[in-house]
Formats: structure tokens, C-alpha cells, sequence
């Protein structure tokens, strides 16, 4: 099993990072390595969520399930998610997932004394853990933040309507329920290499270079005014529509421009739901995907596998 | 590269279209405003609301005043009159006091929401000697029930808030009536129209013209039928038909010359009258005294029949008051009578001469809607005399008593029940079997679907048909053109009723009757020349036009023209009714006026010379509220056309469009379509049967069915957790309020083929969608138990459940009073109630309390759910039945989400289950990150060709896109109610998306892109309530028949699934006879016989004797045993009890 190594040596640079947003370039791999990441973060990175509730008092308009649904999706700040025991593997509590190691409980209390309608919000959640608590959605750009931010609307209640629940969040991951997922969005794009055939285009006039960059939907090309030449703005803005090498062809000159999709390059959006922080949530996904790949490499000592898996079986063992 | 021109033109979202720039300059007037304020005035279930104000206002005082008198046979000084009546506020009698009602509360109780019937009597009081009259106001006589949003009615008038007060949910049509809890429709019927002329043939080709005569006393139908040439005419009291001219001569029309001037003068005319002539010859009758005495010789003679009237005979009677019931006889004058013949048997001979003349009996102008308020008048009508003549004979058997002891008082004696009953239990049961009209009808009320909001208006705008279903015929099933604008093309079931049932398009309305007397005066006035003094030469004269109105002919017209002018100018004046019409038949050289009820018309801008009459300004006064639909019509503006008028009138679709001719102008195209086709974004692309499709399953779609929903009882409810209004919307959803109460979800669509789990139009739907609550839905049952009492005075009772001991753990969820509490989940076998009957309910009385529980035999209710599904109890409620017990009924919900194989379908006819479920990260995505909700299989296209699906699609995507709704009104592109491709595209390249509504996607298991580019975007998506949890079904063993022992039909019963005849054959055919054997006797009712190999007859096993007998034979030595299906032992022992001995005869295997 000589040869030349195939290994290579990913490279990660951060284009924008927020609290709840990145944007990063990922080099030096391929589509199943940016996939799986993107996989990892949607359905396998553990966040907490509401997940058993215990009602009360509940004489509001939605019944106890759709009460119970709701606080199920709402965002919780998971920091400590990734220390934390999965219900179902904690020894501490035999698995009925009550304990500090595996739970975290929240109350809420809430009745309309008045006659306007009270909003129940995620904000009236009050939890026994203060590191794990509804997620706050203050815009940091700061509109808005006039009137008090009301956190997540679970119910309105009327004159006389009361909720009274105990919840008890736990740590999950969004291959068992979405509530779990972190991730809002996490999609990846091949990074565009785009050609413009210099010399074709200058044989075309003004307004028909107008009109060819005008045809992609997105503001991909533009016009030097004062050169009047044809140049890139933001070649990640292509869509790989095709609309402008259509267009060049509508307009007689196909080859005007060559547009690949560089096969080793990927351009992550990560939106976090706010439960992880987005930089955090790649971190995790990074460290939920080494802990896969640990548990499908075999351990040094079991001959068995060998006879189970032939070759194979040394092949996983590093060999 | 269409795209391109867009961009350059100027972005004015709407192109004003290439018609209207080609239009002379004149300004289009925008007149969609006038519908919401037609609705407004008039809402959507106008046609019922009208007809039942008609009824109370003033149809209930006209069968009063002709049924006013109740006088005695034997002292006829005694008497009864009833002077008005009115109906009441809907109350209710409670213990002598009377208690208002409101519908929710009725629903809430099973009660019938009803109101008293009073009524003002004038009355004899006293004994022989001395008599008085008295008066008494305010008399019930009984109770009737109202409709909902009836004038009448407590709802009537009412605005949100007090609606919401009264427990009622604003947007509710009302038009049905509350009947013992449960919302009962009166469907609208479709007749044939009353007192008109029908040319039609019959199937042997003969033809015919038939009148059916209503009248308030006498419904009659008369046929005059061409037969071998000669006419004849059909009536039920005559035993055969009677050659017309003994008819003719019968009424006094002795003359042939004038028979054959009145016909017309046109020699192929009297010739085709001739065999008739000379047969009426050839029977020897020439004057009306032998005519009159050959009918009295073919009057049908009833058995039990009264004597006959001798003076004037049978024959004559008949032909007064039977024949041509609709035509009236004044001092025994049958000249119109006479005309009337004669009309017909022009049109007849017409008809033979030319086809075109015979009537179309589908033409929607033939056709009378009988609603409601005609429904219940006929009713009332019937259950008046009734107890009119019950009244009748009570007192007659008291009068005729010689000696009374106590004072006699007539007003005792009206029985307030006979009405009350009879009207709720037609109306509960829907049989209509009004024996003094003749009227056997079953299935006219139905249960209001309230499935979801959208299903509630389609069965409000119901059209039953005349037919029965069976019919295989396609002439009464097709689009008749005349439906255009009155009848929705689109909504009607698929299967033995299609085309039959209809519905009403959205601007349609029903008229009711009218006063005709006013009219007809009003007719004469305007130059219409009395019948009377015309000869008959001068009725067919070339020069003049008859008159008819309402199906009687009042004379004719020299200037039919003008005539119609005036009386069009005198409605569009108001000085008379707005849903009058005038219609002149050239063809038949006729002018019919008609003002009676039942037609379908509906609103158009008058145009003159092809100018609307409605300017900018009009609808500037409307938008700032200071003008009203009524004042448009009132104005002049607008005018009702029925189907027969709209015949005179060059209807122009678009104010661009007119012409000089051009007399009306559509208010808006859209309105041809009803509430239901109204929904579908885009109809006007899609193939006709999906529109159709769409109208079927609109009514199955879950969502939210009132405001109120969460108050109301139903037994069956299905709502969607989270309802939204479709991203697409057409201005009927606004105008009906489906935006408020919609059923169905915006789901992001994915056009590809994935995973192979959505061939045959499954969809593939994201986990992550269905977690996050896409498609979840709550299914609320109502389960009710009653506590009864018994003759013996005995009854139920509801104990506090046993915390411990055996059958505890079933009892949980029960609260201290016995019922189960609210909140509480509740599984299969949990106890509901514990509920207990006394073990003996009949005998001698023994009191109430004090029973030993020895006598009790245990009664709980348990609850029969799905296996392993989480219930809860919702709510509990008390009432009490109309017996006074105890009802309780339990609300159990179920909160579903979706799963593989539940129905789905979108605003296009196009339903799929749900073939698999897909976590998210293998679902593809988009660069922006977007993930459809589900996918559907792009072989769904071309063959049923629901382009409207696609545009609804780039739509919605648009809308999401810039934050706007966009709209897909039916042919609404011009009128700017639909947005066009091109703008569409236009807002999606301004947003980064391709003009085609197709992205880049990749693919989520692989990251690697798609080969295609992938059309994507929202399509609103309905949920429809046929879910796999409902359905499923499969068993091992379980219950078998009692009779048969084979296993029970079902899945109620826990049943067997079936192999069948054709299941069978195949299993022959292959040659599995095992399988056979096993599936037909092992699995099914193997039962083991004793059989004597002797005389072949069964026996049986003595367990003492441990051996078979054979009864028969009277031992034991020959019997062997075997197994036959427990069906072929029945059979064979059912064959012995009819005297046929079926004998087994054995041979060696």
C-alpha cells in the first residue's frame, strides 16, 4: 500500500464572524469534507432544548401539546451542552433525566390580571441554571431597542387566563428533533473561477456589454466607466445560473466568458439559532465529527476484527 | 431572453395590456369595488337569507290570510279567524317561562334553535245562547325554526363584537338552521320552471309540450303530445288522452276556423292541424255539449272519490281547475284558456316545422331554484291546514255532544305541537313528505360540513339536481352555456352526480316571488292589448308581439320594443322590482315578463351605446364610503340580468371591449367562478378537470373552520396547529375570508425527482419541516354518554372512582365526580366515565335513591383509541338533553404530525401522499441556505398540465421575495387582480433569483451540485383529513361472526382482511391450491364434523361416549370426522330445515 500520500492539509480563513453569523472559506479538501461539516452542524452538534413539559395550569387559547411544541423551539443557550450527559447515558439519574448532569429545569408563571392581552414570552421562562437560559435575541445594530425586547411570543393571554408550567430542557442533537439543531442555515458554495475572454469582449460595444451584464440576476459583472471594461465585482455572487454564458451565446459570442466551480474551495454561511455561537458551532461540529471518526477506528488489540474485516480491518487500524 | 425587454421597459409592475393602448383614449374604469360592497350588502349566502326574510315577512301572512277561517261543520256561527301573525324573538319555554335564545347556546345544547309563531285570533266564545266574539293577541300556535342571520334572527345586524359576544364567529354565513344541536342546510333545489311552456320530445320522438301548473290551491301537469300526427292531450284525471279539439270544443271553442285562425293563418300550420281536426270529426263531436260528454266518459272515476259534482259534471271541472291550472277561469270564461292552447299548439307545430324551436330543458332560463324559504312555506302550509282541520274535527266532537258542561272557548283548542314537531323533524331528517303537494322528496336537508370554513360556504352555494343521480345521461351533466356568470364551471363533484349538483357563482342571486298584480295593471297601461278583446285571427297578427307574463298570456303588443324599453327604464327607476326582467323572444315573437321567484340573476354595469355608465367619480364615492351598492342600482348603474334577459343584452367582458352595441359590461370576469373554484390561484391556466379536483378537495382541507372553533362541539374536528394564508392569493380569498381562516400552509416546493419515494405523485418531505410544526394538525372527537332515567324512576348514576384495587390503573384520569378531568392523557381502555345502570328499569316504581349497588350493573364508558397515540381529554360539558337527562359529552383531542402516507395536496388538483420523510442534512439546499419543505416529482406536470401551479410557484417566490402578496385572480391579468409572468420574473431577478424561478441546488447527501437546475419556490399546500392513522388496519386473529364463525368486515369491527373472488381466481390460476385451502378454511372457520359414511348426514360427538353418533342412523360405527368451513355446516344444516337433505358421501384420500 505504498505511494504517494493523498493527505491534505485543509485551510480555514474566516471572512466575517458574529455572534450568530460566519462566513468562512474552506480550502484544500473536497465536497465530502464540506459536506459532512455542514451535516455535522445542522443534525449532530448537541445544543439543550425544552424537552418534557409538565402543565399546570394552562386555561389559554392553545392546548397543553401545542404549548409544549412551542417551547420545544425555543432557543436555548447551550454553552454547556457539549460537557453535558445525554439523558439517556446518565448514570446519575438512571436515565429518567432529572438531574443536574443532564437537566436543566425551567418554570413559568404567568396570568393576565389586566385587560390588555399579556404576552407570555420566552423571557418569562426562568430557569435553575443561569448558563442555560432562553436565547436573547438583542439586535447588536441596535434598531428596535427602544421598546424593551419581549424574547419569544409562546401565548397570549387574555383577563383571567393563567400558564403555569415546569419544563425540563435536555441535551439532544437535530437528527432527533429540529429543536435541537443549532444551526439556522449552513450552506456552502464552490468558489466561482471566473475567465472573461478579454478579447472577445472588447469586440463587443457598450450597450452590448451593458445588456450581457445585465443579464445574470445577480451583480456579478460591471462596467469600468471610465475604461469601459468588463470586469469581476464579486464572482461569489454567481449563482452558477448560467444566464450570462446563455446570453453570450444568444449574442454570438460563446466563449465570451468560462465560469468552472474550483472543485477544492467552499465558502460556508453559518447562521446559528443562537443557542451556540456560530464560530463556536464549527468548533463543535470539528470536534463531533473527530469523535465519529474515533469511533469507527478499530482499537489496536481486537484480532477478531481482523478476521471480520480482512484487509479492511487494518486498513482502519492505520495500517 | 424575454427577459431582457422587461427589464428595459418601464417598471410599472402592471403593462397596461396591448388592448386598451389600442382602445380609443377613454378612461377604464376600475369597478372591482363594487364587489366587496355587493358582498357586503348582500353576503354569500344572500340567496337563502332572502329567501327565508321573504317566507317570515311576507309568505307566512299570505298562507295565513287564504287559510284564515276555522269555522265548525255543525254550528258554523262558531268560528276562528286569525287576523295576523309574526314570528317572534327564538326563545324557548321553559316551565312556563319563556327564555331567549341564541344559536351557540342551541348548538352548545341540542336544542333547536327556534322561534314562536304568534299570532292575532278573533274568536266565538260561550254556550248556545249566548255568544260572543273575543280577541286575543300574541297566540303561539308553534314554533319554527330560524335561520341563522335571518331577519329574525338574534344575530341579524349584529357587528363583530356582538357576534363575538353571542358566541358566534363573524365570518360565519349563517343561511342554516340549528335543529336539535346540529346545523341542518336546506339545500337549494333545481326545478324545471312552474307555469311555463315546455317543447320537448319524448323518447318514442314524439313531441311535446307540457306545463307544470302551481298555483296556490292546484298543481297540475299538463302534456299536449303529437302523436301519428294528430295532438292529444295528457292529463292525470283523464284515464287516455283526448284528441285536443274535443278539448278545444269542450271549452267552447266549437268553431275548427277558429282553432285554425288562433294557430295562425299559415297553410303548412293548418295542415299539420287537420288530422286532428277530422279525428275529433270522425268521433262524431261538434258542439260543447257532445265534447263534454265524451270526457265525462274518460274522467278517471277515484274509488273512494266524492260524489259527482252533478250539476256541472266532472268533465267541466276539471278542465276549470285542473287543466291549465295556472290559466284562471273568471265566471267560467275559458277564453284564455283557449288562447293558451292555441299557443301552445303554434309552438308545437313550430317545433315540428322547425327543431330549433324546441325548448332546452338544461337552458338555465328553464330552470327555477326553490330555496329555502320556499321550502319551509311549503311545509308551514301543509302543517297550518293540518291543524286547521284538527281543529276542525275537535270541535265538531265536542259541538256535537249534547250536553256541554263547560263553557266553550275555540282558542283552547289549537294545537301548538302538530306545527312545531312536523317542522323539526322535516328539518332533522330531511324527508319532505307533504302529501297535499304531492311532494315525496328524501335528502333535502343535509348536516352543515364543517370541515373546514371553505367546505361551509361550498355547501351553503349547493345546487341538488331535479334527476336522480342514476340517470345515464350526458345532456343534463354538460356546461351549459347559459350557466356562464350564474352556475360555477368548475365546482362540481366527480362521479354519478357530476354536472348534476352545482353551485352558485359569486355574484348569483336567487329572486323571490314578487306582487304580480301591480305589474300587470302596469302592463295594460303600457299599451298591451287585452287578450279579451281580441279575435283570434288577431293573436298570431305579423305585426305584434304577445305578452306573457309569468307564464300567462296577458295580450299582445304592437311596439314590443319600446314596450321593453319602458318597462327596462321603469326598473332601472325603481319604480319597479330590480329582479324583474323583460325579455323579448323574437324567435317565438313573444315578450316574457317575469317577477316570480326562484330565477338566478346577477348584477352588470348598464352601458349605453357601449359607454358604461359608471364613471371614475361613482367609484370615487364609493371608496369614500358616501355611495352603497344599492344606490349604484338604485341610480341606474347597474341592473340584474336573469338568464332569459341576458339573451337581449351584448355583454361586454372589459369596458375596453364594448362596442356600440355593447349594452352591459361584466363587473368583474372572475365572479363566473364560485367560492370554492375562487381559491385556485391561476385557474385560468390550469387544465379544466383540476380546477374541478381542487373544488372537491378544498372541502377536505384542514385549517381553522370559524373563529369560534375552540367553543363548539362538533364530533369530528380537524385543525391545523399553524394555519396561514396562501403567499398567493386571489381577490375571492379576501372577499370570503379565507385569508383569516385559511387551511393550508406555504410549503418551499423542490421540483425533482429524490429518492424514488415519489413516483405516483408522492412527496418527500424534510424532517426538520414536520419538527418545526409544517403539516401538524389536531383531531378533536366528541364522545358523549347520558345519564338515564328509567320508567321505574330508576336511574344512572356516575360514581367517584375506586383509587386502588382492581381496575384502579383504567381509572386514573377520572376526577372525584367520575368523569374524566380535562388535560388528562388518556390511553386505550381508560375508563371516561364510571358510570353505573340500575339492573332492573322496568316495573313498579322504586325510589330513586337508596339502591342497594347490588342493583347497579357497571356502565363505564372506556375510550377506544389508536394503540400508543398520547390523547388528551379537552373538555368536558353538561347539558341536558331535550328528554331532561343528563348529557355529558367529552372532547378528545389528538395532535398529529405528519407521517408517510398522509394526504396532501396543493390549490391545483394535485394530491400525493407523503411517500417518505427525509432528515434535513440529506435534503438539497440552496446557497442562500434554503431547504424546500418537501418535494414533489416534476412527472406531476406534463401530463395534467396545472400551469397555474407553476406561476403560483414564481409568485409566491416573488412575494417572499419583496414582501408584497402577490395575487392569481381567475383572467385577472388584464384587470391587473393577477399578477403576470413577466412582472413576476422581473421582481425575481431584482432579487438575485433567476427570471425562471429555477436555482442551484446541491445535493445534501453528497454536497456535490445538481445536474439540473431545480424549480423552487413556495406553493401553499393543503392538508387533507384522509390520514393514515384513521386508516390503517391489519390483523392476526380476532373476532369472528357470531352466525357464520368467520372473522368480522372491517376496521371498526377489528376485521379480517379479505381474499376475494378475484384474489381467489389468481390463487386458482397459479395453482396455490394450499394457499387456498389454508386462506379459505384454516384461516377462516375450519369446524370439525362428524359425518356418517352410512346415509351421509351429519352427527355429533359424544364426549361421554367419547365417540361420533350419527343421529340419524342411531349409532356409532360409521361416522368418521373431518373439517369443513363452519359456513358449510350452516349451510347444509339451513338446507335440512327446508326439506332438502344434502348428503356427504366419503371416499379414501
Amino acid at each position: 500500500m505504498d505511494g504517494a500520500s493523498y493527505q491534505r492539509f485543509p485551510k480555514v480563513k474566516i471572512r466575517e464572524l458574529k455572534d450568530d453569523y460566519a462566513k468562512f472559506e474552506l480550502r484544500d479538501t473536497d465536497a465530502s469534507m464540506a459536506n459532512a461539516l455542514r451535516r455535522v452542524m445542522i443534525a449532530e452538534v448537541p445544543t439543550i432544548a425544552i424537552d418534557l413539559v409538565e402543565i399546570e395550569v394552562n386555561s389559554s387559547v392553545l392546548n397543553d401539546e401545542f404549548i409544549a411544541h412551542r417551547l420545544g423551539l425555543i432557543p436555548l443557550t447551550s454553552e454547556r451542552a457539549m460537557s453535558m450527559r445525554f439523558s439517556r447515558d446518565c448514570d446519575a439519574c438512571d436515565g429518567d433525566g432529572q438531574c443536574e448532569f443532564c437537566s436543566v429545569e425551567f418554570h413559568l408563571r404567568a396570568k393576565c390580571h389586566s385587560d390588555q392581552t399579556l404576552d407570555v414570552t420566552s423571557k418569562d421562562l426562568y430557569s435553575s441554571d443561569h448558563s442555560v437560559v432562553p436565547v436573547d435575541f438583542v439586535d447588536p445594530a441596535g434598531y428596535d431597542s427602544t421598546d424593551q425586547q419581549r424574547g419569544i411570543i409562546i401565548v397570549k393571554l387574555r383577563r383571567g387566563q393563567e400558564l403555569r408550567l415546569r419544563a425540563i430542557a435536555r441535551k439532544g442533537i437535530g437528527k432527533d428533533h429540529a429543536k435541537w439543531s443549532p444551526a439556522a442555515t449552513v450552506t456552502f458554495m464552490y468558489e466561482p473561477e471566473i475567465h472573461i475572454n478579454e478579447d472577445l469582449m472588447e469586440s463587443l460595444s457598450l450597450e452590448e456589454k451593458q445588456s450581457w451584464v445585465e443579464s445574470s440576476p445577480t451583480k456579478v459583472f460591471d462596467i469600468d466607466p471610465n475604461t469601459g471594461q468588463v470586469y469581476v465585482v464579486d464572482a461569489e455572487a454567481y449563482t452558477y445560473d448560467d444566464e450570462v454564458i446563455k446570453k453570450a451565446e444568444a449574442m454570438g459570442k460563446p466563449g465570451l466568458v468560462e465560469i468552472y466551480a474550483k472543485e477544492d474551495s467552499f465558502i460556508f454561511t453559518v447562521e446559528s439559532t443562537g443557542a451556540i455561537k456560530a464560530s463556536q458551532l464549527v468548533l463543535n461540529a470539528i470536534e463531533v465529527l473527530k469523535q465519529k471518526l474515533d469511533a469507527v477506528r478499530l482499537s489496536e488489540d481486537t484480532v477478531e476484527a481482523d478476521d471480520q474485516f480482512g484487509e479492511l480491518g487494518a486498513h482502519m487500524r492505520g495500517g | 431572453m424575454g427577459l431582457m425587454q422587461v427589464e428595459e421597459s418601464p417598471k410599472d409592475e402592471q403593462l397596461p395590456d396591448k388592448q386598451k393602448l389600442a382602445a380609443p383614449v377613454k378612461s377604464v374604469v376600475d369597478k372591482f369595488q363594487l364587489l366587496p360592497e355587493f358582498l357586503k350588502v348582500r353576503g354569500l349566502v344572500k340567496q337563502h337569507l332572502d329567501s327565508f326574510n321573504y317566507f317570515v315577512n311576507t309568505g307566512i301572512r299570505k298562507i295565513v290570510r287564504a287559510n284564515d277561517r276555522i269555522v265548525s261543520g255543525i254550528d258554523p256561527s262558531i268560528f276562528l279567524r286569525f287576523k295576523d301573525v309574526r314570528i317572534g324573538q327564538p326563545s324557548m319555554t321553559v316551565d312556563g317561562v319563556s327564555e331567549k335564545l341564541n344559536p351557540h347556546m342551541c348548538r352548545l345544547s341540542d336544542m333547536t334553535y327556534a322561534a314562536p309563531i304568534l299570532v292575532n285570533i278573533e274568536y266565538v266564545q260561550g254556550s248556545h245562547t249566548e255568544k260572543t266574539t273575543m280577541e286575543k293577541n300574541d297566540v303561539v300556535i308553534g314554533r319554527i325554526p330560524i335561520m341563522l342571520r335571518s331577519c329574525r334572527c338574534v344575530l341579524y345586524g349584529k357587528d363583530e363584537a356582538e357576534l363575538a359576544r353571542l358566541g358566534e364567529c363573524p365570518l360565519d354565513p349563517g343561511g342554516y338552521f340549528i335543529i336539535k344541536g346540529t346545523e341542518k342546510v336546506l339545500l337549494i333545489q333545481e326545478q324545471l320552471s312552474k307555469n311555463r311552456v315546455i317543447i320537448d320530445t319524448d323518447k318514442k320522438g314524439n313531441i311535446n309540450a307540457s306545463v307544470t301548473s302551481s298555483t296556490e290551491t292546484v298543481k297540475s301537469k299538463t302534456v299536449i303530445q303529437m302523436e301519428k300526427g294528430k295532438m292529444y292531450l295528457l292529463l292525470n284525471q283523464f284515464v287516455k288522452k283526448i284528441p285536443i279539439m274535443v278539448v278545444m270544443k269542450a271549452m267552447g271553442m266549437e268553431s275548427d276556423q277558429e282553432v285554425v285562425q288562433m294557430v295562425g293563418r299559415d297553410p303548412r300550420y293548418s295542415a299539420l292541424l287537420l288530422p286532428s281536426i277530422e279525428e275529433c270529426a270522425n268521433l262524431d263531436i261538434y258542439t260543447q255539449e257532445k265534447a263534454l260528454e265524451y270526457l265525462e266518459g274518460k274522467v278517471k272515476r277515484s274509488t273512494f272519490g266524492s260524489p259527482p259534482n252533478d250539476r256541472e259534471g266532472r268533465a267541466f271541472s276539471i278542465l276549470r281547475d285542473v287543466f291549465l291550472a295556472n290559466v284562471p277561469v273568471h265566471n267560467n270564461n275559458f277564453r284564455p284558456k283557449c288562447f293558451y292552447v292555441a299557443v301552445m299548439l303554434r309552438r308545437m307545430v313550430e317545433a315540428m316545422l322547425n327543431k330549433d324551436a324546441m325548448d332546452d330543458k338544461d337552458y338555465v332560463g328553464n330552470k327555477r331554484l326553490e330555496l329555502s324559504g320556499q321550502l319551509v312555506s311549503l311545509l308551514f302550509e301543509d302543517l297550518f291546514k293540518t291543524m286547521i282541520s284538527e281543529v276542525q274535527k275537535t270541535v265538531d266532537i265536542i259541538l256535537s255532544k249534547p250536553s256541554r258542561s263547560s263553557r266553550f272557548d275555540l282558542s283552547q283548542f289549537i294545537v301548538r305541537d302538530s306545527i312545531t314537531v312536523g317542522l323539526e323533524r322535516t328539518l332533522s331528517t330531511g324527508n319532505f313528505d307533504v302529501k297535499r303537494f304531492k311532494m315525496h322528496r328524501k335528502g333535502m336537508t343535509q348536516v352543515l360540513a364543517r370541515l373546514s370554513f371553505i367546505g361551509t360556504l361550498g355547501h351553503m352555494t349547493r345546487v341538488s339536481p331535479q334527476f336522480e343521480k342514476s340517470r345515464k345521461v350526458s345532456g343534463p351533466r354538460a356546461l351549459q352555456p347559459s350557466q356562464w356568470g350564474m352556475l360555477c364551471p368548475c365546482d362540481t363533484p366527480e362521479g354519478e352526480a357530476c354536472g348534476l349538483v352545482k353551485n352558485l357563482a359569486l355574484m348569483t342571486h336567487v329572486t323571490t316571488d314578487e306582487e304580480e298584480g301591480p305589474l300587470i295593471s302596469l302592463c295594460y297601461c303600457l299599451g298591451v292589448e287585452d287578450l279579451e278583446l281580441l279575435s283570434g285571427e288577431e293573436l298570431h297578427n305579423p305585426n305584434s308581439f304577445l305578452v306573457i307574463f309569468n307564464g300567462l298570456i296577458l295580450g299582445k303588443h304592437r311596439r314590443p320594443k319600446c314596450f321593453a324599453d319602458v318597462m327596462r327604464k321603469l326598473r332601472r327607476a325603481g319604480k319597479i322590482g330590480e329582479f324583474v326582467s323583460v325579455f323579448v323572444n323574437e324567435k317565438q315573437r313573444c315578450v316574457y315578463i317575469a317577477s316570480d321567484g326562484g330565477r338566478v340573476c346577477r348584477p352588470l354595469v348598464i352601458a349605453d351605446k357601449g359607454i358604461s355608465r359608471i364613471k371614475e367619480h361613482h367609484m370615487k364615492e364609493l371608496s369614500d364610503g358616501v355611495r352603497s351598492f344599492d344606490d349604484f342600482l338604485r341610480e341606474g348603474l347597474i341592473e340584474y340580468l336573469d338568464v332569459n334577459e341576458e339573451n337581449n343584452a351584448l355583454i361586454a367582458l372589459y369596458e375596453g371591449d364594448a362596442t356600440p352595441d355593447t349594452t352591459h359590461i361584466e363587473i368583474e370576469p372572475f365572479t363566473i367562478l364560485g367560492v370554492i373554484a375562487g381559491l385556485i390561484p391561476y385557474p385560468h391556466h390550469n387544465q379544466s378537470p383540476r380546477n374541478t379536483y381542487q373544488c372537491a378537495m378544498g372541502k377536505q382541507a384542514m385549517g381553522n373552520i370559524a373563529f369560534n372553533q375552540l367553543c363548539r362541539m362538533d364530533s369530528l374536528l380537524y385543525l391545523l396547529v399553524y394555519p396561514q394564508r396562501p403567499l398567493l392569493t386571489t381577490r375571492t380569498i379576501e372577499l370570503v375570508g379565507y385569508d383569516k381562516l385559511g387551511a393550508g400552509q406555504n410549503a418551499t416546493v423542490a421540483v425533482m425527482s429524490y429518492s424514488g419515494y415519489d413516483i405516483e405523485d408522492a412527496i418527500v418531505m424534510n424532517k426538520s419541516s414536520l419538527d418545526r410544526g409544517f403539516g401538524r394538525c389536531i383531531v378533536v372527537k366528541k364522545y358523549t354518554a347520558i345519564n338515564q332515567k328509567y320508567a321505574n324512576s330508576t336511574s344512572d348514576r356516575i360514581l367517584r372512582p375506586d383509587r386502588t384495587g382492581p381496575g384502579s390503573e383504567r381509572m386514573q384520569i377520572l376526577d372525584d365526580d367520575g368523569l374524566a378531568a380535562p388535560g388528562e392523557i388518556i390511553k386505550p381502555n381508560d375508563v371516561y366515565i364510571n358510570k353505573e345502570s340500575p339492573l332492573e328499569t322496568r316495573g313498579s316504581i322504586m325510589s330513586p335513591t337508596g339502591q342497594t349497588d347490588s342493583r347497579y350493573r357497571s356502565a363505564r364508558q372506556t375510550y377506544k383509541g389508536p394503540d400508543g397515540e398520547t390523547c388528551v381529554v379537552d373538555r368536558v360539558a353538561l347539558c341536558s338533553d331535550k328528554n331532561g337527562d343528563l348529557c355529558i359529552k367529552f372532547l378528545i383531542r389528538h395532535t398529529r404530525r405528519p407521517e408517510l402516507g398522509d394526504k396532501f395536496s396543493s390549490r391545483h388538483g394535485q394530491k400525493g401522499v407523503c411517500g417518505t420523510i427525509v432528515q434535513q442534512e440529506d435534503f438539497p439546499f440552496s446557497e442562500r441556505g434554503i431547504c424546500p419543505d418537501l418535494i414533489m416529482n416534476p412527472h406531476g406536470f406534463p401530463s395534467r398540465m396545472t400551469v397555474g401551479k407553476m406561476i403560483e410557484l414564481l409568485g409566491g417566490k416573488a412575494g417572499v421575495s419583496c414582501g408584497r402578496f402577490h395575487y392569481g385572480s381567475a383572467f385577472g391579468e388584464p384587470s391587473g387582480h393577477a399578477d403576470t409572468v413577466e412582472s413576476i420574473s422581473e421582481t425575481l431577478v431584482k432579487h438575485g433569483f433567476s427570471y425562471n424561478g429555477k436555482d442551484m441546488i446541491y445535493s445534501g447527501i453528497t454536497g456535490c451540485p445538481l445536474q439540473a437546475y431545480i424549480f423552487m419556490g413556495p406553493i401553499y399546500y393543503q392538508k387533507l383529513k384522509h390520514m393514515v392513522l384513521d386508516k390503517m388496519h391489519a390483523r392476526g386473529s380476532g373476532p369472528r361472526v357470531m352466525l357464520t364463525r368467520q372473522p368480522t368486515e372491517g376496521r371498526a369491527r377489528n376485521g379480517g382482511l379479505r381474499v376475494g373472488e378475484m384474489e381467489r381466481d389468481c390463487l386458482i390460476a397459479y395453482g396455490a391450491s394450499m394457499l387456498i385451502f389454508e386462506r379459505l378454511m384454516v384461516s377462516s372457520d375450519p369446524f370439525e364434523v362428524q359425518v356418517c359414511r352410512v346415509c351421509g348426514l351429519l352427527g355429533y360427538y359424544n364426549h361421554k361416549l367419547k365417540a361420533g353418533i350419527c343421529s340419524t342412523c342411531k349409532n356409532g360405527n360409521n361416522i368418521s370426522s373431518m373439517k369443513l368451513p363452519y359456513a358449510c355446516k350452516l349451510l347444509i344444516q339451513e338446507l335440512q330445515s327446508m326439506n332438502i337433505v344434502p348428503r356427504l358421501k366419503l371416499a379414501e384420500a
